[in-house]
């Protein structure tokens, strides 16, 4: 076994979880996650800033680029284009990521890498060396995604291989950002369970057959168990007395996590004694209790005009579908996903198309970001939206004009909905986990500082560190880079931290396919697994 | 993925689509060919759709702007032969265009 580098992604990892996780509860029984507190104890750790809206397309992108939204410019699971009077989307794919990531940085530096489970690393970069099985695709298309293209036949003989329990299934994981039923919620955590076991099987078994220097897996169900688990999971959310279903699922969620504290485990020994661990999440997480219906606010002020629903099943449907049905000719301001909480003006830049003049914009964009200020509790008078960023301050690169010209942050840090329903602001009949900022990243192995709280580090951090741990140069076009103190003086003495070439040009940036109406629909609805829906 | 490109597009895009549903389990009453329903004969869901353009664009290395063939008139198109994704593919290929 040669792997220098192990990457472990825990998608929403947090440490308000994994602290209460790691605590040996005496008489209670031991820790949740006994090898997680070894590793606290024995490396180096700390809280990880998110992008500026926290969610996995742009957040991942970040981590595998050390570059942030404005530069690889992949924002949202979906990418718009607003095409004279009407608005397209399809799905982003790894197409769309305008710069080179640590898998291909590596590549062409020698270096054998083994990638699972990532996403937006579908369809596979044609220069890789290594391996590489994409996250976020469903099992008919994981063949065709996989790399090489002799890779799927191999684990297909993996015994135990299951690929319709390993990848993705929407109709199973589109439940995800509904109010469940009790049964249906125990029913979701349970489903979790297998999956990252055939995960861990294909890792383990890749890792032992390739021995890559950089080995790298994303466990994602730490961030869908905590979207319908949350109020089993958050320690401040445990009472004295719960109930049976309460303690029911909390026993089901902690068996999740033993799971997987089990596969860290054996991935760590497995990889060896000299290998260099690290862990990141791409965000946190915490509770959201509202729901805030920003295109039916937008509305109210006049940006939004939504288009009248179709007769019949139609109608029903494209009400249920989430997705903002909108009059195209007289809206200039609307949100286009759940997922981008972000504000999009339409400006007219060309004859034919709708929205605003060009000379218009400063002075929308102002009255929009005072009316965003004016949602207010009406109880207590708290902003609902309690940062509004416009994307100059927060995306600045060359992709920055597929940003939304305003990222929102929701007083509890939920997702917004698009849907044409009132009240404007209405409380959640029960908890629900949403995005928190704060992810994690920590590291242990030798060379790592034992027993270290490092200040906050930000998610292009990682991008960085790994490649220092792969004593590759980190290039100068990074925005992310090692942090101080996680590495010891003499692992850096003996090992300098280099700043390279910069790296080479994506794939991405160039026109893709729309897709219809009844597409969008049936996409959106997919996307109400990932847990952004009302 | 291998490279399927064969002489035609039609070729070309019954190789892919052979390839993208080998692991499906299809039942398939005759062989995929240009006559091929990818709905109702392939049961493609709107995921597969994509997937198959993606693939179309992999393999001829340049986008296509699959809308055009997915929507008439503003509305979604019910369903479409194997032949009609192939002679779309030819008249992007025949028009102008720069590649990828």
């Amino acid at each position: 076994m040669t792997v220098r580098t192990l990457f472990i992604g825990l998608d929403g990892a947090t440490f308000t979880v994994l602290n209460d996780l790691i605590k040996d509860k005496g008489a209670e029984g031991g820790a949740v996650m006994p090898f997680m507190a070894s590793i606290f104890a024995k490396g180096s750790r700390a809280k990880l800033q998110s992008t500026p809206n926290p969610l996995t397309p742009p957040a991942w992108v970040s981590m595998m680029t050390g570059r942030g939204p404005g530069h690889h410019g992949v924002y949202d699971f979906i990418r718009a284009e607003e095409r004279g009077d009407d608005v397209f989307f399809t799905l982003s794919d790894s197409r769309d990521c305008r710069v080179e990531t640590i898998w291909s940085i590596a590549s062409r530096q020698g270096k054998k890498v083994a990638a699972l489970n990532f996403p937006f690393t579908a369809p596979p970069p044609k220069d890789l060396n290594g391996v590489m099985v994409p996250g976020f695709v469903p099992w008919r298309h994981l063949r065709r995604n996989s790399f090489p293209d002799t890779l799927y036949d191999r684990l297909k003989a993996i015994p135990g291989f299951n690929v319709q329990e390993l990848a993705w299934d929407f109709e199973q994981e589109k439940q995800s950002g509904n109010e469940l039923s009790d049964t249906d919620r125990e029913e979701w955590v349970s489903y979790h369970l297998p999956r990252e076991k055939q995960w861990f099987k294909v890792a383990e078994h890749l890792m032992s057959e390739e021995a890559p220097d950089l080995m790298a897996v994303l466990f994602d169900g730490v961030d869908k168990l905590q979207h319908q688990a949350w109020p089993y999971v958050d320690p401040a959310m445990q009472t004295a007395e719960p109930s049976a279903f309460h303690t029911r699922m909390r026993e089901l969620s902690l068996g999740y996590f033993r799971q997987l504290d089990g596969f860290i485990e054996q991935l760590v020994k497995a990889a060896g004694p000299e290998v260099q661990v690290f862990m990141s999440s791409d965000h946190g997480f915490t509770a959201s209790t509202e729901i805030v219906r920003i295109n039916a606010y937008l509305a109210e002020k006049g940006y939004v005009h939504f288009r009248e629903l179709p007769p019949g099943d139609a109608g029903q449907r494209r009400d249920n579908s989430y997705f903002a049905y909108l009059d195209w000719h007289k809206t200039i301001a609307y949100c286009r996903t759940p997922s981008c909480n972000g504000i999009t003006i339409r400006v007219a830049r060309n004859p034919g198309e709708t929205g605003i003049a060009p000379s218009e914009y400063e002075a929308v964009r102002k009255r929009l970001i005072r009316d965003l200020e004016d949602l207010k509790d009406p109880e207590t008078g708290e902003r609902i939206i309690t940062e509004i960023h416009k994307r100059e301050d927060v995306f600045p690169g060359a992709a920055m004009e597929s940003a939304p010209d305003l990222q929102l942050v929701l007083r509890d840090y939920g997702f917004v909905s698009v849907r044409n329903v009132l009240p404007v602001v209405e409380k959640r009949n029960y908890p629900i986990g949403t995005h928190h900022p704060d992810g994690v990243f920590f590291a242990c192995g030798p060379g790592i500082e034992s027993g270290k709280l490092l200040g906050k580090r930000h998610i292009t951090d990682v991008a960085a560190t790994l490649l220092y741990s792969l004593g590759l140069p980190v290039p100068s076009d990074f925005e992310g880079a090692v942090p101080p103190g996680m590495f010891t003086a003499d692992y850096k003495a003996a090992n300098p931290i280099v700043l390279g070439a910069a790296t080479l040009s994506g794939t991405g940036g160039v026109q893709a396919e729309g897709m219809s109406d009844d597409e969008k629909q049936k996409i959106m609805e997919q996307l109400q697994l990932l847990g952004y829906m009302e | 993925m291998s490279n399927l490109k064969k002489n035609t597009a039609i070729e070309t895009v019954v190789a892919i689509v052979d390839d993208l549903t080998q692991d499906w389990g299809l039942d398939l009453e005759s062989p995929i060919s240009a006559d091929s329903l990818v709905a109702a004969d392939l049961q493609f869901a709107s995921v597969d759709i994509i997937q198959l353009c993606v693939a179309l664009e992999q393999c001829y290395g340049r986008r296509f702007g699959f809308q055009d063939l997915l929507m008439k008139d503003g509305s979604y198109v019910g369903d479409l032969t194997l032949g009609q994704f192939a002679a779309f593919v030819d008249t992007n290929l025949n028009s102008e265009g720069s590649p990828a």
